[in-house]
Order: structure tokens, then sequence, then C-alpha cells
């Protein structure tokens, strides 16, 4: 097979350049958000704010009456029909009819000259709600006592279960009893989110005249989309058009009909005119499908000599609150349960639970990283157990060809062992397992996936078009979306191998419904193997119209006729080789369709037996970590994948496929879960929504493996969704490994580590003496009356006492021309300052800012100093960071604050943020930035969330009313030089000790008229040594805690101390008793660790963040040591 | 009594040409670009300066043009993607992306582009570890970012 790879005029096994790449590179590629249709409208919808509620009534007729406005629509107005999705499960209309069953449900919609205006609208919708009892999780939702959340069709007849299953297959009750030995335990992953780059958005047309509905939708797959939009709002299938737009990433997330797609269609249809609905990030992490969250309980029966007679796999799923593909998303489940390894029997039960939240739905290797992570967890105990080396065993039990599993896959192409085998070598396993180093693990992991293995009956075929353009150039037409795959290129490569052409000869039109023959759609893994080999007949199927169109032409047999290097050769004819321009010229645009079936048996509906796809995917990834035992932050040192592919197409395209695939299980792994309070989500954004970035990826080598499937196109297999199936298992196992606990609840977030590494090696907590301040006990005893006292009730009467809503009109904005300008402008009415702007316009979207006025300081030159004042270093408040960062002056006086600045965000925003922004920057708490009406949202009447609910990220010390901490890595930093700020107000200026800067809630001392003019730090600052310590989730995050230290050092003795306290208190906290501890010290490594563990005397730890008490006394102890190695001795 | 319309001379320039912002100082420079100007290849991916699909240079720094207003761009020369070519002619950075697969969706890419034509003009010859800690702002969904690194590498070696 290698004589494909790389040769000139082949295309497979080329680095072939996707197609659209330099539309991509130059801006020009067209995407959902930048289609301009004529006179077209926006659209917004309005949501749910509650997680359960009866809609009583909806009064849409001021906002019906407002000018610009073109229409308004609830359920009511569309015909009543639900989404098809799987018609036995069908349980949603496209706009919620009598009852909302989740926070962030669609109630109504609105299509308006502008988008301002459409948001206005919203707000004159009036609802009556009347709120019903929620649950949030399945075990609650199962109790018998437990509303009814969704009527639905209900197939199993049992309150709030959408599908139940239990099955055995294969004798798994006489396997079980004849084991050696079983293993067993109990798993848990929480919800994920794909977070597509491009949010999901459609711009959706209708021409009342001939009553054709046109898209263009941010979607994998059109199919489904006109399936869905035809259904929903009853038109004939044929006059809805979906048409080509580039597509912002995918990942299974856009592998069905999207909510906006159904409301800008039925939007379109009520106007006549085209509108465009484009979710914000916000909407998108409140609305869009979730993979879903799982309980897991797995156990593998073994024999003695390591045979895995028998695996039982019981799954109970957060359905959220409609069912979507929820029944794909069980039996993709249960697939992979008994597949993976030689299993001989197996058992497989499950749930699929309704709950208040929003929906899950598909994403990227359905369920298959968790439930491997769960059976690859067991595979390391079951190795040991039997004393063998954990990649030995894993290739003992590897399926291999001729296999055929429980459930009745029949294994054909198959490297498993080959896979395993690379990952060993490439990892250097061998010498790694016999030279252990402590806190470092190695994992490794294994994976089955079917290369196309769809229930969808129609994912299992497709047709692909080929034809001849004027220019001679082919176009290739296929109703799937390339959503970012490079899958374009490769039905190219596919056709131009059959054809022996180039590649780039041929362009390709996907997404049409119009133009292309039927196809599902990218999902499922199915394009490369299915619409690939399509592709392949297509053009097969071409050279055949070619041969015969021109042999009638010119009266010779086709078989004289042949197509080399884009030319066409006319065999006996002496004729100069003709272009195929000129074969369009003569015989039209001649074009063929290509069709391939799977042949594969389909599996019995009931059972779930069968063999599901004509060829199954194999790999294999090992990884070795390092877990830092102070912070429980794990570091990936090296990642390994080995991928049987069958065959790679396109190289390039293929590796980029896999490392994104690792990418997103590595997020998976160690960040990325969904958080709710109350049903609402509180992870919206990519800060609180924590995917992979640069910083995070380690190293990933890559190693093809081919099989040469026998039935794939040029024997290729599926590639790209597979590639995250074995990554969570991999990390897992290699931290369990490093850490010597097994992690069974995912993420493996710091936190969590660190208290399995405290509860192995039985660490005493560090004393914290939190009555040590006695405002602590009036804290704690208000803290221990929340759960059944202050919290309900604060919770249910406080938003009443609390004044009415923000409103947020479109503000006024002023560019201010010099400081006495500023200050007169500052005087009006509900002004805001704008400096870098990196906190404002966020806070404005979030509604924490309702500002009449922006005052734009940006450019105020009295703010932009940086100089020597009297001895002192003086910095202006509109000094952006990278500027003070790259001040060599600033940096030989003090080079903490260069340290400071590299370890903040990100440097974009160090382009646009000032010295004052951050030190004024609102609270980052992810109750208060989504509107939960807390304390800090809705006033003193209002319960702090943070006590009762996910506090990870809160305040351990110092915080009363409020919980969150004080964010801005700048604020402990200038504290520990005792900094003061200057303030210019109406009065005339005052200078502020930055002691006393924040107010005991952390806001700052300042009065709305007044400015934050500058920041001097005194020479004796200057004079000393210091030093910033910060942990976060990753480079550039907000803290999780950091420290700031500044040490005076006289021949090698304390002379005066500062430490203070960032991201764990609600201002920057000084630690005076560890402060006092040092002074008059000789300064060692055990007087810093000494004093170390005082800065953490008074903390009152919230239920969850006790970890951050570790933090601060490791980096404490950190920066302590830092500072003093820079100190004159 | 503070004024409370916006002052006239708005004017900033964008990839070379001036450009007229008057009545639209409060508006998001990204709006201004892409529903004024026409200049979609600016993304917006978060609205909230956290993802860096929507960078632009302002004065040569990288910057998210969803929360800078195109009124705080006074006197600053603007350059978005559609800048970057010359008389159709690609710069290296365009040139090994599209080269080393370093883009998939694409819907990050001007933005990648974007911060990495400010790292090279401040730093020629970044090492890998300095690659990666200036490109932290821009997510990608799709790559897993090492083809990303590597043409950013290549276009240094051969820029």
């Amino acid at each position: 097979m290698d004589d494909l790879v790389d040769k000139p005029g082949r295309s497979v096994g080329r680095s072939v350049r996707q197609i659209e790449a330099p539309r991509k590179v130059q801006g020009l590629e067209i995407y959902t958000p930048d289609v301009k249709r004529p006179g077209m409208l926006h659209g917004a919808i309005l949501r749910s704010p509650h997680a359960h509620a009866e809609i009583r009534s909806i009064d849409v007729s001021a906002a019906a009456a407002l000018p610009g406005v073109h229409a308004v629509i609830t359920g009511m107005d569309l015909p009543g029909v639900m989404y098809v999705h799987m018609s036995k499960w069908s349980d949603r209309y496209p706009l919620a009819r009598k009852k909302v069953r989740f926070f962030g449900e669609e109630i109504a919609a609105v299509a308006a000259d502008t988008p301002q205006i459409a948001a206005e609208a919203l707000r004159h919708i009036k609802v009556d709600y009347a709120v019903l009892p929620a649950v949030f999780e399945p075990k609650d939702a199962l109790r018998p006592g437990a509303p009814l959340i969704n009527e639905g069709p209900n197939p199993t007849g049992i309150k709030n279960v959408a599908i139940e299953f239990n099955r055995n297959f294969a004798d798994f009750e006489e396997k079980l009893a004849q084991a050696a030995f079983v293993i067993e335990g109990d798993y848990s992953n929480l919800s994920a989110t794909p977070m597509c780059m491009e949010t999901n958005g459609t711009v959706a047309e209708y021409d009342p005249q001939s009553c054709d509905l046109t898209l263009w939708t941010s979607t994998q797959a059109p199919f489904f989309i006109r399936k869905e939009i035809a259904h929903v709002l009853q038109l004939p299938p044929e006059k809805v058009h979906v048409r080509p737009v580039a597509v912002g990433g995918g990942f299974g997330g856009k592998s069905k009909i999207c909510e906006q797609e159904a409301i800008a269609s039925a939007l379109a249809c009520k106007t006549g005119r085209a509108v465009r609905l484009v979710l914000s990030r916000y909407e998108d992490m409140i609305s869009g499908k979730i993979d879903y969250a799982k309980t897991m309980r797995v156990r593998h029966a073994v024999d003695k000599e390591g045979n895995i007679l028998a695996r039982s796999t019981s799954i109970l799923f957060d359905n959220g609150a409609y069912t979507a593909f929820g029944a794909v998303y069980v039996a993709a489940a249960r697939q992979r349960t008994n597949s993976l390894y030689r299993v001989q029997s197996a058992h497989y039960d499950c749930k699929l639970v309704y709950t208040n939240k929003l929906p899950g739905g598909q994403y990227r290797g359905m369920g298959a990283p968790h439930i491997i992570w769960a059976i690859e967890d067991q595979i390391d105990l079951i190795a040991d157990r039997l004393g063998r080396d954990r990649i030995d065993y894993r290739i003992q039990i590897a399926n291999r060809p001729g296999d055929v599993t429980p459930l009745g896959w029949e294994v054909t192409s198959c490297e498993l062992a080959q896979c395993l085998e690379t990952v060993r070598d490439r990892l250097d396993w061998t010498a790694k397992r016999q030279d252990r180093k402590p806190l470092r693990g190695l994992g490794v992991a294994s994976m089955i996936h079917p290369s196309a293995g769809v229930l969808y009956e129609e994912g299992n075929y497709a047709n692909v078009s080929l034809e001849i353009q004027e220019d001679g150039r082919l176009l290739l037409g296929t109703m799937t979306a390339d959503a970012g795959t490079g899958q374009n290129t490769i039905l190219a490569q596919l056709c131009a191998e059959e054809l022996g052409i180039e590649p780039e000869l041929i362009d390709v039109r996907h997404m049409d419904t119009d133009f292309a023959p039927i196809d599902l759609g990218s999902a499922a893994s199915r394009v490369t193997f299915v619409s690939g080999n399509a592709a392949r007949k297509a053009a097969e199927n071409f050279r055949l119209a070619l041969h015969n169109g021109l042999a009638a032409l010119k009266g010779i047999e086709p078989t004289d006729i042949s197509l080399e290097g884009g030319m066409v050769k006319l065999g006996r004819l002496n004729e100069k080789p003709m272009h195929l321009a000129e074969v369009f010229k003569a015989c039209g645009n001649l074009r063929a369709e290509g069709y391939f079936r799977t042949p594969a048996t389909r599996p019995d509906a009931d059972t779930g037996y069968g063999n599901y796809a004509a060829a199954y995917c194999f790999g294999a990834q090992g990884c070795e970590v390092e877990v830092d035992p102070n912070t429980g932050k794990v570091k990936i040192l090296n990642f390994v994948a080995a991928q049987d592919v069958g065959r790679p197409i396109n190289p390039n395209a293929l590796r980029g496929q896999i490392v994104g695939g690792i990418m997103q299980g590595v997020g998976l792994a160690l960040f990325e879960e969904m958080v709710f309070e109350d049903g609402r989500p509180v992870t919206t954004s990519y800060l609180d929504y924590k995917v992979p970035r640069f910083d995070d990826m380690p190293p990933i080598e890559f190693v093809p493996i081919s099989s040469n499937d026998p039935i794939g196109p040029f024997g290729a297999k599926a590639a790209g969704e597979p590639s995250i199936n074995a990554t969570i298992a991999a990390i897992g196992n290699a931290i369990s490994d490093a850490v010597g606990v097994r992690m069974r609840d995912m993420p493996f977030t710091p936190e969590k580590i660190l208290a399995a590494l405290r509860e192995k090696e039985k660490r005493a907590r560090i004393a914290t003496r939190p009555y040590s301040r006695p405002k602590n006990l009036h804290v704690d005893a208000v803290r221990r009356l929340y759960p059944g006292l202050v919290f309900p009730l604060m919770k249910k009467y406080g938003p009443r006492l609390a004044g009415p809503e923000k409103s947020a009109p479109v503000p006024q904005y002023s560019i201010a021309s010099d400081l006495t300008h500023a200050l007169e402008l500052l005087r009006t009415d509900g002004a805001k300052l704008r400096a870098g702007g990196t906190d404002l316009h966020v806070g404005m979207k979030q509604g924490i800012y309702a500002p009449a006025l922006v005052v734009d300081i940006s450019r105020l030159p009295e703010l932009q100093t940086i100089g020597e004042v009297e001895g002192s270093l003086r910095i202006g408040a509109g000094v952006k960071l990278n500027r003070l960062a790259a001040d060599d002056e600033v940096a030989r006086r003090l080079p903490i604050l260069r340290q400071a600045i590299s370890l903040i965000a990100t440097n974009q925003v160090r382009n646009m943020a000032t010295v004052g922004g951050d030190l004024c920057q609102q609270k980052r708490c992810w109750f208060f930035r989504n509107g939960v009406p807390c304390y800090k949202n809705k006033g003193a009447s209002c319960p702090c969330f943070a006590v009762l609910g996910d506090n990870r990220h809160h305040s351990i010390i110092g915080a009363e009313r409020c919980n969150a901490p004080c964010p801005a890595c700048l604020a402990p930093v200038l504290t520990a030089l005792d900094a003061v700020a200057i303030i210019a107000g109406p009065n005339g200026a005052r200078h502020v000790s930055m002691n006393e800067f924040y107010k005991w809630s952390g806001e700052p001392a300042m009065s709305s008229g007044e400015i934050l003019v500058a920041i001097d730090i005194p020479q004796a600052a200057q004079k000393r040594s210091s030093s910033f310590a910060k942990f976060a989730m990753s480079k550039g995050h907000f803290a999780e805690a950091s420290v700031a230290v500044s040490l005076g050092v006289e021949n090698g003795v304390i002379s005066a101390a500062r430490i203070a306290l960032g991201a764990v208190s609600p201002f920057p906290e000084r630690a005076k008793e560890a402060e006092a501890s040092l002074v008059g010290r000789q300064a060692s490594a055990e007087v810093f660790a000494e004093a170390a563990r005082k800065t953490v005397i008074g903390a009152l730890p919230l239920s969850r963040n006790d970890h951050k008490i570790d933090l601060v006394v490791a980096l404490s102890e950190q920066a302590l040591e830092a500072a003093s190695r820079f100190a004159p001795h | 009594m503070p004024e409370l319309e916006s002052a006239p001379d708005g004017d900033f320039s964008v990839n070379g040409n001036p450009v007229d912002a008057t009545g639209h100082d409060g508006r998001p420079l990204v709006e201004f670009l892409r529903d004024v100007l026409n200049l979609t290849g600016t993304k917006i991916g978060c609205g909230n300066g956290e993802c860096g699909a929507c960078t632009v240079l302002v004065d040569g720094a990288a910057m998210c043009s969803c929360i800078v207003t195109a009124g705080s761009m006074r006197g600053s020369d603007v350059m978005t993607v559609e800048g970057l070519a010359s008389d159709g002619r690609l710069t290296a950075l365009q040139e090994s992306f599209m080269r080393n697969g370093a883009l998939q969706c694409g819907f990050c890419t001007p933005g990648m582009l974007m911060s990495a034509t400010e790292l090279l003009l401040r730093n020629p010859n970044p090492t890998r570890q300095e690659i990666v800690h200036f490109m932290n702002g821009n997510v990608c969904r799709c790559t897993g970012y090492a083809q990303i690194v590597e043409a950013i590498e290549e276009a240094a070696r051969h820029g």
C-alpha cells in the first residue's frame, strides 16, 4: 500500500492543503454571522428565568407595538408540532408552550430592524409564571415524590425516565460465576460542552411569493435541518433549502437541529423577510446541548489467566429537560461498554432521567471517553492484581481481527496490539516503569469506535455528485457540512485519486440541499468512510460518463479514452489531448453520482445486538504526568497517540484531527465541567468554563498505524472523532499512578487531587485558628443557619424587597479631553468611567453595569505618567499593563511588577487593561456575573450563593456577607509595596494607602465622582526585595490564590516584611501574624516555612475551598524564598 | 453641564484607510468593522475579550476588538486580517498557516494571525515557549495548537 504515499500526481497520502484555507487566512470566508441579505431583520429570543414553571400567560402587545419590531412569536403562534428527533421520544416544541422545564428555555422571539430594538422588545414581553418545584439530579428525579418534569410520550411508563434498558449479552450470569476475581467501582463525570468557536447561529429567509425558505446555518447536518424545519413549521421539505456557509466548529454540538434554526425560520416566515439569529456566547452556554453527565458502575469478572469473562456496566444519564437524541447516545454508550478488549460476556443497564437542566446532546465520542476511562481504570487494577505489566496485559486482551464482541461486532481490520506496542516504545514505558519517580505517573488506554455506526438508517448510506464545470474544473456536491475537519478536501482527494488527477482541480460545494444528493451529514464518524466511498464511486461513474460521452462524440470505443493529469487522451485518434474545459464545451456538464451503503447488518432495535459498522477504529494513547504535591496541579509531560486509521488520506489534516481530539480530551480530563446553581449554568464564559489554551498542551506525538481496511475508501477508516476516546483514561490512569489513589470523579481538578493526596498521606490540615478573628464567630454562626433558615428565607423574599431591575439603555459616550473634563462628565447621573474597557464592556453585557453615560478616559494625559515624584515611583492609573511591564527602569527598581503582570490575563488584555482598571474591576464571582439574585447583585436583602453553592473559587479569609474574592493581581502586589493611591475628586486630590483602598466588601473606597489617578510606590519599598506567586487554572487565568511578599533584609536579618494575599479574601489581605514572625529573624527556609503557615491564621474556608489554605501556604513559602534570593545579604 | 454628544472628529485608520467613526464612538470596534465597514474577517467568539477570535492590531498591539470602543481608537492605526496581504501577496504567516494545517474550522484563524503578527513584530525569533506564552489569549477548539505553533516557527524562520 505504500506505493500510494506521497507520490507526485497521486492524491491519497498527500498533505493536500485545505480547500478553504486561502479564504480563511484572508478573512474572506463567509460564516453565518457574516451573511447579509437584503432587508435582513435581527432576531432575539426570550428565555425562561425559571428552571420549572407553568406559563400562565404571555403578553407580547407592548413588544409588538415598538417601532422597528416586525414580528413577535410565542409557542402558540407555531403549528404545535414537536421536533421529530427520535420520534418515539419526541418531547419538545421549538418554543415552550404552557410550561418551561429549564433555565434558558426559549419562550418567545422577536424580529426587528436592529439587534438593539430586538433586545428592547424582549424587555417588553410580559410572562406570567407559576413557579413549580424543580429537580436537578437524576437520583432526585427518581424519588417517588419528585415533580413530573416532562410528560412527553414517556415510552417507559416510569415517571421522569425517558429510557430504561437492561440486558445481558452472551451468557453473562454463567461467566460471572466462573470468575477468579471481580473488580468493581463507581465513576462519575459532569456535563461538558463542545464550546465551538462559532456559536450557534442562523440566517433564515422566506420568500412569500414562492413560499421558499432558505437557511444559512452553522450546522453539521443540513439533512436534519431540512427534515426538522419542514416538520415543525409544516412546510413541504422541498421548500426548505439549506445553503453552503462556513461552519466554525461542530464536534457533535451542531449535528442535529438547534433551536435557533427553527425560531429564525418561524420569524422569517412570519415577516416574509430574512432574519439573522446568532446566539451570544452566554446564550450558547445556557441553551446549547451538553454532553450528558453520568454516574457509572462498572464491574469486571476475570479468570486467573486474565481473560475477561464478563463486564457489567450500569449508567445513570442526566437527560436534562428534553430527550433530543438521547436514545442514540444511550445506544452508543451501550456499544462502548462491552466491545473494548476481548470480553466474553456483558451486561448493560441504564436509565436516561429527566432533570430541570438544559438538555444533553451529542458530543465527540458519544460518551466513549468517559466509559472507556471507567473501563481502563479497572484494566489497570486487573493487570496489577495479576502481577502483569499494564501494557503487556492490554496487548494480551486486545481485540484482534476475526473477533466477535458480545454485542455482535465483527472485527475486521484491527491493529490495536500494534498501537499499544507503539505507545510502549515511544513513551519509553518499560524503562520508566522500572525507574519510578515520586509524584510522576504513567497511564495508558485503548479505544474502539465504529467507523460510521449510525442508528439512524440514513446515516449508513451516502450520495455524492461530481460534474464538470465550464472552466474544466470538477465540482463535487455533498450534503455533508465541513465544520472544519477538512472533509471537503478529503472527499476531493478520494475523487482525484480515483480519477488520477490533481485534487486541486476539484471544487467542493457542501451543505446545499438543492444541489447535492441526500446525505445525513457530518456526524457519527461517517464522512470519510461512507460519503468517502460514495465520492470514490462518483468518480468512477463520472469517468464512465466521460468515456461514454466522448466515445459517442468521437466515434471511438470508451476504452480508448483515458484521463491523465486533468487532460483527456483519445487513444486511437491522433488528436491533441482535450482539456476538460473543451470536454465541457463538447458534452456539457457531464455529471455522475456515487452511492454507497455500509455493508453491515442493522442491529436489533430492541436488544441492540448486531454488527453496527463495516469497520472499527482502534487506538492507544499514553502519557506521563507530574503532580505538584502542594497545589494538586497536573502537568502532562508528554503524550503519545497511536491510532489504527486504516490508511492516512491527508497526513496533515489527520494529525490535526488527532491532536485536536486529544486537546478536547485534556480539557475534559483536567478542567471542563458545567456548574449549575438551581439549574442555572454559571460556567458561561471562557473564564469560568475553562478549555485548554496553548499553555495547557503537552507535546503530542502521533503515530498513524495502517491496517488497510478492506471496505474503507483506499483502506481508510474514520479517524477524527475517536481520537478523544482514550484521552481521559490515559490521563486519569497516569494521575492515579502518580498519586497512588484511583481518581473516580471527573474532571481531575487540582482540589480533588490535593484532597486525594492529603488523604493518602494522612496530612494534617493546616491549623487556621479561625476564631482568633472574633468576627468569625458571628460569620460561622450565620453560615450554620444558612441551609435551614437564612438562605431559603433570603432567597425567597430578598429579591422582592430589592429594587426594580436595572434597565440597560444604550448609554451615551463621551471622550474626556483632560482630567477636569472627566471629573465634570462624571457628575452626570449614572456616569461610569471607561479606561481599558476590559471590565466595563463585559460587565455591561452581564448586567452588572448599566451606565447612562460612559466617560472614556483612555487617552487622558494625566493618567499616563511613569516617573519619580519625591523619591516615590509614580505610575499613572491609565498606564496599560504591557507598557508598565515593558518599562526597563520600573523593572530595575521593582522587578515584582513585571513578574506579576506577566501572570495577568492574556497579551491582548494586557495591551488594553490599565493599572487602575485592574485595581477597580468588579468581582469575578460566577454567581454575581451570571445574574444570580445574590447579595452583590440585588443588595442586602439577598443571600450570598457561595455559602451553599459551588464555592471553590471563593474567599477563605475575611469575608462576611459576600464571599467573592478580590480578583486583581496588582492589589496584593501594591499592598505589599505600601503603595499609595492618588484619587482626584470634585474637591481636589486625596491620598489613600493601599491598606485602606478597599472597603470591607472589597469595593474601592471611592465615590462615584472620583477618579483613581495614579499609584505612588515609596522609596523604602523600592529598596526592599519583593516577589509574587500565583496559582491559577492556567497561565493568565484569574488567581485561585496569590501572594505578594516584600522583605527588607539587612545582613541576613529580616528588618521589614509585608505579605499580602490575593484572591482568597474580598480585599488584599495582609498576613500580619506571619509578617511579625519574620521581623528580626535570620532569613532561612525554616523561618519562611513557619511564617507561611501563619499566613492562613484566621481563615474560615467554605464547604469546598479549603484547598486554598494549602495554596496560600505553598505560595507564601515560594514567594518568601524568591524574595530573599534577590535580597542583599 | 457636561456635554452628552459624542465629539465629531472620531477619525482613525483601518488597514491604512482613514475612517470616519462619527456616531459610533460607544460601539465595540468589532461591530464597527463588521457592520459599518463590512470587514467581516474579524470574528466574534465570546464578545468578552476572553477567546481572542476578534483580535486586531491597534498601533501594532493586539487587542480584542469586542471590548474596545470605536471611540477609543482615535488617532490609531487599526489593522485587521483583511489588511495582512498586500497586492494579493500573503504574509509569511498566512502562507505557513496554510502549509502546516494550522487551521481547521478557521473561525479563530484571523485572530490567531493577528496575535502572531504582533509576536513576530516584537520578537522575530521566538522560542517555542515564547510562542506558547504569547499566544495564550487565542483559543482554538479544533487543532490542539501544535500545528499553529509550528506554523509560527516556520514563518519566523522564513519570514
